[in-house]
């Protein structure tokens, strides 16, 4: 039986939203919905971002000066608030990328040793 | 900046209309995709309050954490309201009890006073341990000496009392006025409310007699009329101007109702006044020179006060050991009242610590059943921290409701504690309900609250993690057991130690209350008929032999006297004694003559008063001036100077240099010892002179055969129709008199018996619920008793020794304590503490108290239901 997408669908990790929403912003301002369904497509529906957690971070990001908020129009004519990178965020985004690489290798390391007993 | 609540929730709305539109631009149905979204968004408010908390300070983020553990904490107490009730109330008494004095003590011993730059006042006066006296005034040959040696002092101001008949505002009547020279208002640094004060300019013989009227006296007998100033009024013999108000000032050193120079005193002009070196009857105070201390001015005015009793070794007898002090204003106003109000302090803590371990022992209690509920949320992830917070918001609630009720209660209680401190310093008078409450009711609350939360203990992570068997019920550990006991004990120990003080104080109260005064009590009417000081003379005694006549032919009248004194009522205006002697009477070398009190009366005094003659005869009209000088003397003094019961028909005479020559005086007559100064009787050495021979008088005794005081209104009318000028006051029996006299007696055991009864009330319940609490832990224990065939009478019995032992330790350690404040006590000077019928009657009543509180527990452990017992096991 193949599996549907909402089995699949991953747990964020802990302390990556942050992450993910900088990077996302990489690509120009963007507004809330838009970072959310970015995070969806450009992870092919494994990672879905829940409001709750996603306005939070913003407004946490916003606040340290990473992210800085301005109203704007969609292109669906709606006015919606646009979030966009600052040049301290672009640093920020910078160390966290860091940061996750090392985290990766140093799990993938782990995880890609081979139990010596069954060799 | 942080987004106002309108811009989150346009933000908000523009999600869900993108959202929306993506999904029509997808084909669905607009309906359903408004609902899709709205779903996808999830909790609107919710997203809205975390995004709002982002932007919140930390500091406003814990304070909305604390509110709402404060929500959970009612709700959770509102699951244990008699508790919680309980609880509340324990800490308002002990909250209350403690902000009242507090707010007392502060006022009295630490508030500022009027006085211009007060810390540079000093008060000085003589003390004779010798002669039974630590406060004895001035004369003003005394005064002149000092003021003439001293440097260290700019200026000394004095003050006397005297009393005058006023007429001028309404009746006529005797008022208490104080006599001060120019100097003495720019002394005491007191400025005029209306007009001026009494200046240099108004000192001397020449200058005219003017008065100063006090703050009190203007506002409530002349309703702050402003048109007194200039009035003239007559002061005794003298004619006065008001010159002025004072300004609100302390009643001290007297309570007068007006301030005279010297000139409006004839009195103070007199050759006795002016010379007399032993006529000793003012105040003095005085005022630092700049740069001087207190100690410096002591040291000089002692010297020059030793050089005077060398120089007049007359006046100041070696066995008087009379001395000077030298004091802060301050501390001579307040330091009578400072034993008393830390006495009422230490009470009131102790009545506080004793609600704090009750309440600690109930709360303790309420955490032992709810130990399973703090398992399952430490089991959730609640942390220590969370689950200290949550007892600490419980505690805090509890003590917050204890110290709003506490200072409710405080208000009132002020004006008691501040009427009994008023007893022993002035300062006490003018106490009002001051923020102080709120401040010592906050802190003490808090202090308890944070006290409380750290009583129970936590189920440690140990217990966590291995979680045991699910039992219904509770389980007692010894440990808290053995807590609660502890907490009990404690209270019965502090409970006892007031009841002791308690105890003490009333029996000390029913003794006097019953002492045997050798008086008629309830039959005689004392009435005070004042002439002025100068009028006394033989026409005086016309006017009492006549108003005697007059009265005496009253209905209901069956004898009148005349005296000068008022037992107890008039204890001290005649100072400590004179000295005299007797032919026939050696006294051992080297000892002064003995001390006697001086009392004239009229014939028949001592039939009037119930006082019964043991020999010889009354004085009677033969006694006059023109005749041999006759006394009569009181039991003690006959058989202390006349070993042989020979004192009739011997001579004695005053040697005291007051009465200048010696003059003898036969002895007529002896009457039984009767003590008019002090209330608890003892004996007393009284020389009684016939009223014809020393013309003073101006009290009046009235022996009623029905009810004395239906008396006070022909009396008063009669005697005012033979001088309409003439005051008649203070009318009462003597047993009302001396009812009077002890009332500040009465009120001290009332204020710590008070106390007593609050700690008594909170132990008992203390006892009550450790007991009750222990019965509902061992529900299963005396079930299985019980069953096995235990009676239930041994069950009852069992819980009854408990309470009987957590008191007897209690007492025990408390009877420790107090022996150990006793002897603490010692060493400042009280008397020993001895092992009698107060302390036991607390040991009784603490005991009595416990069996009671174990009643109800023991009643419901014996009430167990013994299958419902083995059923929850």
């Amino acid at each position: 039986m193949a599996e549907s997408p909402d089995d699949r669908r991953l747990e964020l990790l802990q302390g990556t939203l942050d992450m993910l929403i900088l990077r996302t912003l990489q690509w120009g301002p963007q507004h809330g919905h838009g970072i959310g369904q970015a995070i969806r497509t450009q992870s092919e529906d494994l990672l879905r971002v829940e409001t709750g957690s996603l306005y939070p971070a913003l407004h946490r990001l916003e606040k340290k000066g990473w992210l800085k908020a301005e109203w704007g129009v969609s292109e669906a004519n709606q006015r919606a608030k646009y979030y966009r990178l600052t040049a301290a965020g672009k640093a920020q985004l910078l160390r966290e990328q860091d940061r996750w690489s090392l985290l990766v290798e140093a799990i993938g390391r782990v995880m890609k040793v081979a139990p010596t007993g069954e060799e | 900046m942080a987004p106002g609540r309108r811009a989150l929730d346009d933000e908000i709305r523009g999600h869900i209309a993108i959202s929306i539109q993506e999904r029509i631009e997808r084909g669905e149905d607009p309906e359903a995709a408004r609902l899709a979204a709205m779903k996808e968004f999830g909790n609107l408010l919710l997203t809205r309050e975390s995004i709002e908390s982002v932007w919140r300070p930390r500091w406003v983020e814990t304070l909305f954490d604390f509110a709402s553990d404060i929500r959970v904490a009612m709700r959770s107490l509102q699951h244990a309201r008699g508790l919680a009730a309980t609880v509340a109330l324990m800490l308002a008494l002990g909250i209350g009890a403690n902000a009242a004095v507090f707010s007392v003590v502060r006022q009295v011993l630490f508030r500022p006073l009027v006085n211009r730059d007060a810390e540079r006042l000093v008060y000085v006066r003589q003390k004779a341990p010798g002669l039974g006296s630590n406060n004895i005034t001035f004369s003003m040959a005394e005064i002149r000496d000092l003021r003439a040696a001293s440097t260290k002092l700019a200026s000394f101001g004095d003050f006397s009392t005297l009393d005058f008949t006023l007429v001028g505002f309404g009746d006529p009547r005797v008022v208490k006025a104080g006599v001060v020279s120019g100097s003495y208002f720019e002394v005491m640094g007191l400025r005029p409310v209306l007009g001026r004060l009494i200046d240099a300019n108004d000192d001397g013989a020449k200058a005219e007699p003017v008065a100063v009227l006090t703050h009190r006296f203007w506002t409530t007998a002349l309703k702050r009329d402003a048109s007194v100033v200039g009035r003239k009024i007559r002061l005794g013999s003298r004619i006065a101007t008001v010159i002025g108000v004072l300004e609100p000032s302390l009643p001290w050193p007297a309570d007068t109702e007006l301030i005279a120079n010297v000139v409006a005193s004839p009195h103070h002009l007199g050759a006795t006044m002016v010379m007399q070196r032993t006529h000793r009857m003012t105040e003095l105070f005085g005022r630092l020179a700049p740069g001087a201390t207190v100690a410096e001015a002591r040291a000089e005015l002692e010297a020059a006060h030793a050089v005077m009793m060398a120089q007049h070794p007359e006046s100041y007898p070696a066995s008087a050991r009379t001395s000077l002090v030298v004091r802060p204003f301050r501390d001579q106003l307040t330091a009578p009242a400072r034993n008393v109000l830390l006495m009422l302090l230490g009470a009131a803590g102790v009545v506080f610590a004793i609600a704090c371990s009750n309440v600690a022992n109930l709360v303790l209690a309420r955490t032992v059943r709810r130990e399973s509920e703090l398992a399952v949320r430490a089991a959730l992830g609640a942390g220590r921290g969370a689950l200290r917070r949550m007892l600490l918001a419980e505690s805090l609630v509890l003590c917050g409701t204890g110290a709003v009720l506490g200072v409710l209660l405080a208000q009132p209680l002020v004006g008691v504690v501040s009427r009994f401190a008023a007893r022993f310093s002035v300062r006490a008078l003018d106490v009002t309900v001051d923020p102080s409450l709120l401040w010592v009711g906050t802190g003490l609350a808090l202090v308890a609250a944070v006290a409380l939360a750290f009583v129970p203990r936590l189920p440690s992570s140990h217990a966590t993690a291995a979680p045991r068997p699910a039992v219904a019920g509770l389980r007692i550990t010894p440990g808290t057991g053995r807590r609660l006991q502890a907490f009990a004990v404690a209270q019965i120990a502090l409970s006892f130690v007031l009841l002791c003080g308690a105890g003490v104080l009333l029996s000390a109260l029913v003794a006097m209350q019953y002492a045997h005064t050798g008086y008629d009590m309830r039959r005689v009417l004392a009435l005070d008929v004042p002439l002025p000081i100068e009028a006394y003379g033989k026409k005086a005694v016309d006017f009492f032999e006549e108003t005697t006549r007059r009265i005496e032919a009253l209905p209901g009248v069956e004898g009148v006297a005349i005296s000068n004194f008022v037992p107890w009522r008039d204890a001290g205006i005649m100072g400590p004694g004179f000295r005299f002697t007797a032919d026939g009477y050696d006294k051992v070398p080297g000892e002064e003559d003995p001390h006697g009190r001086l009392r004239i009366v009229s014939p028949g005094f001592f039939a009037v008063l119930g006082v019964p003659m043991l020999a010889g005869r009354d004085f009677d009209a033969n006694d006059r001036a023109d005749h041999e000088p006759v006394v009569i003397v009181s039991e003690s003094v006959a058989r202390q100077l006349f070993p042989n019961g020979n004192a009739i028909d011997h001579r004695m005479w005053w040697t005291d240099p007051y009465f200048g020559k010696p003059a003898p005086r036969r002895i007529v007559g002896i009457v039984a010892d009767v003590d008019d100064e002090n209330v608890v009787p003892g004996p007393a050495l009284t020389v009684y002179h016939p009223l014809r021979q020393t013309p003073y008088g101006g009290r009046l005794f009235v022996h009623a055969s029905g009810d004395p005081y239906a008396l006070v209104a022909p009396v008063t009318k009669l005697i005012r129709g033979m001088n309409a000028d003439q005051p008649v006051e203070r009318p009462a029996t003597l047993a009302d008199v001396r009812g009077t006299v002890l009332a500040p007696e009465r009120l001290n055991a009332f204020v710590l018996s008070g106390f007593a009864a609050v700690a008594l009330l909170i132990a008992v319940v203390g006892v009550a619920g450790v007991l009750a609490f222990s019965v509902s832990a061992r529900t299963r224990e005396f079930g299985v008793r019980l069953a096995l065939g235990s009676s239930r009478a041994l069950v009852v019995r069992q819980v009854l020794v408990e309470g009987v032992l957590i008191a007897t330790v209690g007492v025990a350690v408390g009877a420790l304590g107090g022996f150990g404040l006793s002897r603490i006590g010692e060493s400042y000077g009280h008397a020993p503490l001895a092992l009698d019928w107060p302390l036991l009657g607390a040991a009784v009543l603490l005991i009595a108290a416990a069996v009671a509180a174990s009643l109800v527990p023991a009643a419901r452990a014996s009430r167990v239901d013994v299958v419902q017992a083995l059923r929850t096991e």
